[in-house]
C-alpha cells in the first residue's frame, strides 16, 4: 500500500477516503448524542414559575396613586382582569424605582398623592400580586381627574414575622426574569435593589411576600445589599398596604439575623 | 527562508467543515429551544438565548479540547485539526452572545456602568457559594476573544510561532476558568447532582484524553530513541543551544563534529577545517556556507564541499532531531557526500 494516500493535506480539495471512513460514524454518534445531551440538560432544569411580564405591551389603569410608604397605583375596579390583583407597585424603566419618574412628573403636574389618576406601563404580575414598570418614564402619566385627593391610609400594625427566607428584587421575581432569584440571579437583584425598586421578602415555607421598610417606614434598600442570595432570617412587624404585606425590621439588628452563612436561596425547587 | 504569509484559499474540504460545523451548532440551539419550550414553557427569551449559547459553547469548547490529544492517537481525526481555528472563533461568537445577553440582562439599565456592574454588584469575593462567578466568565471570555483574534494565519506569521503557540495554550486557562464559571454559578442554583456530573464527565475525558495521548507521545519518543541508539545515534545537544548560523562543537566516539542549525535545519560536518585545521565549530554561515573563523575557507553545510571553483571537502554525518534533542552518528561518510540535514519543526 502506497503511504501516501494515506497522507492528510488539508488544502487538499477533498479529505482521503480512509479519513472519511473512519470519521463518518464519529459524526453520526455526534449527531445521536447531542440531542441527548441536550434534552437531559433542559430536562434537570428547574421548573419556571409562571409569573408574566407582558413586554412590549402597554397597559393604562386608572386609579388612586399613593406613595408612601412606595409608589402604588390602587386600580380601580374593572380596571384589571379580575384574576389580577388591584395594588399594583410601581417601579421605573430597567433596574430603577419608581420614585425618580413620579417625582418629575410631580413637578409639573403637582402633588397627585390620593388623585385619581391614569397612567401606562408594563404589567408583571404572579404569586398573587401586580407590578408595573413605568415604562415611558414621565409620559406614563396618561391623566390627571380633578377628584379630590383621597387620604393615603396609616400602616397599622396587625401582627408580627419571624422566620426564614430570601430577599428578593419584585420587578424581576414577579415576571421581568426566570429565574428572578438564587445565586444566578443575585447580582441583577443587587442592582435592583441599589436602583430603588423595593426589597421584597419572602419566607421559604409560606406564599407571603413582604415589602421591606425600617423602623421610619421608609424603603429598606441599601441596608439590605449584603444580604441578597442568602438565606436571612427575618423578623418585624406586620401591617397590610392595600393587597400588599409590608414589614418593618429593625435594619440595626439586622447583620445578626444571617443565619448559617452560606446557606443559599435555591428558589421555587 | 522568509515564507511571506500565504492566505490559505477555500477549498471544498474546508467548506464543508463549516457545515457541518453550522449545521451541529444549529442542531444543538434548535434542539435546546424545542426542549425548553416543551419542558418549561414559561421560561423567557433571554434566558433561553442565555443558557442555549452557553450550553454550545461550551460543548464546542469541549470539542475542540479533545481534538489535539485525538489527533495523537490515530492521524485520521487530523482532519478536525486542519480547521479547528473555525471551531474555535464561532465558539467564541456564541460565547459572545451569552456574555452580551448576560451583561444586558443583569447589569445594563441600572445605576452602575454594566461591565463595572459584573465585578461590583455582588462583592462576595471571600466566600466560595457566593462568589461573583461571573468575573470568571469575563476573564475566559477575554482569553477566546485573543485567540479569535489571534487564530488568523498573519498572526501566526507576525508572532512568533512560540508566542502564538503559548498565546494559545491559555485555552487550558479559559476552560479552568469556566468550569469555576459553572460551579460557582449555574451549580450553586441549579442543585440536581446531574449537572455536577455532567461537568465532571466532561473534565474527566478531556483530561483522561490527554493524560492518553501524552502516555502515547512518550511512549513513541522512547520507542524512537532506542531505535536510534540502536543504529548507533548518540544524544549531543539541545537545539536551543545553538543559535541561528552558528554551531556547537562535540567529541563523540572519537571524532570531533560541528553542529550547525540554520535556516530551520541542522547539518553535521567534520570541526576541521581542511585550511590549516581551523576550528569550523567556531565559525558561522555566512551567504549560505559554514564559513571558517581562521581565514574564512567555505563549505556547504549540506554536503561538506566547498563551493566551486574550490575542491576542499569535509566528512559528513547523519543527524536526527527528537523533540528538542539532537542526535549524532559519529560513523562519518566519505568526505564531500551530501546528507539530508535534519528539519526543525516547531510544535
Ligand atoms: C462577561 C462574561 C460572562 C458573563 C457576565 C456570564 C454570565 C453568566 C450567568 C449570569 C450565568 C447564569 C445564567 C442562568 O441563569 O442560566 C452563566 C452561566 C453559564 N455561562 Fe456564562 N458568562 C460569561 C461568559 C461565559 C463564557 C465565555 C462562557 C463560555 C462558554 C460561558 C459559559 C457559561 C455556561 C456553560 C453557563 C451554564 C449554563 C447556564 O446556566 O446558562 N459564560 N453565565
Ligand atoms: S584554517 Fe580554516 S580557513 Fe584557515
Amino acid at each position: 500500500m502506497d503511504k501516501q494516500d494515506h497522507f492528510y493535506i488539508g488544502w487538499q480539495e477533498t479529505m482521503p477516503a480512509p479519513h472519511r471512513r473512519f470519521l463518518r460514524p464519529f459524526l453520526f454518534g455526534l449527531v445521536l448524542l447531542l440531542p441527548i445531551l441536550v434534552f437531559t440538560t433542559v430536562w434537570f432544569q428547574k421548573d419556571f414559575n409562571d409569573h408574566r411580564f407582558e413586554l412590549g405591551t402597554l397597559t393604562e389603569v386608572t386609579g388612586t396613586y399613593y406613595e408612601s410608604p412606595v409608589p402604588l397605583l390602587l386600580a380601580d375596579e374593572g380596571e384589571l382582569p379580575n384574576t389580577l390583583s388591584k395594588s399594583i407597585l410601581l417601579v421605573g424603566f430597567g433596574k430603577f424605582g419608581a420614585e425618580g419618574i413620579m417625582k418629575d412628573i410631580q413637578e409639573t403636574e403637582g402633588s397627585l398623592v390620593g388623585k385619581k389618576v391614569r397612567l401606562s406601563g408594563t404589567l408583571i404580575y404572579g404569586a398573587g400580586h401586580t407590578v408595573m414598570e413605568l415604562t415611558q418614564k414621565e409620559a406614563s402619566l396618561v391623566q390627571v381627574y380633578e377628584d379630590a385627593a383621597l387620604k393615603t391610609p396609616a400602616l397599622a400594625t396587625n401582627g408580627a414575622y419571624q422566620g426564614k427566607g430570601e430577599i428578593l428584587d419584585p420587578k424581576c421575581y414577579f415576571g421581568v426574569m426566570k429565574p428572578g432569584e438564587g445565586k444566578t440571579h443575585k447580582s441583577c437583584a443587587i442592582r435592583c435593589l441599589s436602583g430603588g425598586i423595593p426589597a421584597v421578602f419572602k419566607p421559604d415555607n409560606t406564599g407571603d411576600y413582604y415589602i421591606l421598610l425600617d423602623a421610619q417606614g421608609k424603603k429598606l434598600n441599601e441596608q439590605l445589599l449584603p444580604y441578597i442570595g442568602y438565606l436571612v432570617d427575618m423578623n418585624g412587624s406586620v401591617s397590610n398596604y392595600f393587597d400588599w404585606k409590608v414589614m418593618v425590621v429593625d435594619s440595626r439588628a439586622l447583620s445578626l439575623n444571617v443565619s448559617r452563612k452560606g446557606e443559599r436561596c435555591g428558589g421555587d425547587g | 527562508m522568509a515564507v511571506s504569509y500565504k492566505p490559505v484559499l477555500w477549498n471544498r474540504q474546508k467548506k464543508k467543515y463549516d457545515q457541518i460545523l453550522w449545521m451541529g451548532i444549529a442542531l444543538i440551539l434548535g434542539c435546546f429551544a424545542i426542549f425548553e419550550f416543551l419542558l418549561h414553557p414559561t421560561i423567557t427569551i433571554e434566558t433561553l438565548i442565555i443558557r442555549a449559547t452557553a450550553f454550545t459553547a461550551i460543548i464546542l469548547l469541549h470539542i475542540i479540547l479533545m481534538i489535539g490529544p485525538l489527533c495523537r492517537l490515530d492521524k485520521r481525526f487530523l482532519p478536525l485539526l486542519y480547521n479547528r481555528r473555525h471551531l474555535g472563533v464561532s465558539m467564541f461568537l456564541i460565547a459572545l452572545v451569552h456574555a452580551a445577553f448576560c451583561i444586558i440582562q443583569f447589569h445594563a439599565l441600572g445605576d452602575t456602568n454594566p461591565i463595572a456592574s459584573v465585578f461590583l454588584s455582588n462583592p462576595n469575593y471571600q466566600e466560595i457559594s457566593q462568589y461573583p462567578f461571573q468575573t470568571l466568565g469575563f476573564f475566559a471570555l477575554i482569553i477566546l476573544m485573543l485567540m479569535a483574534v489571534s487564530s488568523h494565519d498573519f498572526w501566526l506569521n507576525n508572532l512568533s510561532p512560540k508566542m502564538w503557540k503559548q498565546l494559545h495554550m491559555s485555552v487550558y486557562i479559559a476552560y479552568a476558568l469556566l468550569i469555576l464559571h459553572i460551579a460557582l454559578g449555574t451549580l450553586q442554583y441549579e442543585k440536581d447532582l446531574f449537572y455536577t456530573i455532567l461537568l465532571w464527565s466532561g473534565f474527566l475525558t478531556i483530561s483522561g484524553l490527554h493524560l492518553v495521548a501524552g502516555w502515547k507521545t512518550r511512549s513513541q519518543l522512547r520507542a524512537e530513541q532506542n531505535a536510534l541508539k540502536q543504529e548507533g545515534y548518540f544524544e549531543v545537544a539541545l537545539l536551543e543551544e545553538i543559535s541561528e548560523k552558528r554551531a556547537k562543537a562535540v567529541f563523540v566516539d572519537g571524532q570531533n563534529i560541528a553542529i550547525f542549525k540554520y535556516d530551520g535545519k541542522v547539518s553535521a560536518v567534520s570541526n576541521i577545517c581542511k585550511h590549516q585545521m581551523g576550528p569550523l565549530g567556531e565559525g558561522k554561515i555566512v551567504d549560505g556556507c559554514i564559513t571558517c573563523p581562521w581565514h574564512g575557507y567555505q563549505y556547504y553545510p549540506g554536503n561538506g564541499q566547498s563551493p566551486p571553483p574550490f575542491k576542499e571537502k569535509l566528512a559528513t554525518y547523519r543527524v536526527k532531531i527528537i523533540k528538542d534533542k539532537i542526535w549524532i552518528n559519529p560513523s562519518p561518510f566519505p568526505e564531500g557526500t551530501a546528507v539530508e540535514p535534519a528539519i526543525i519543526n516547531h510544535g
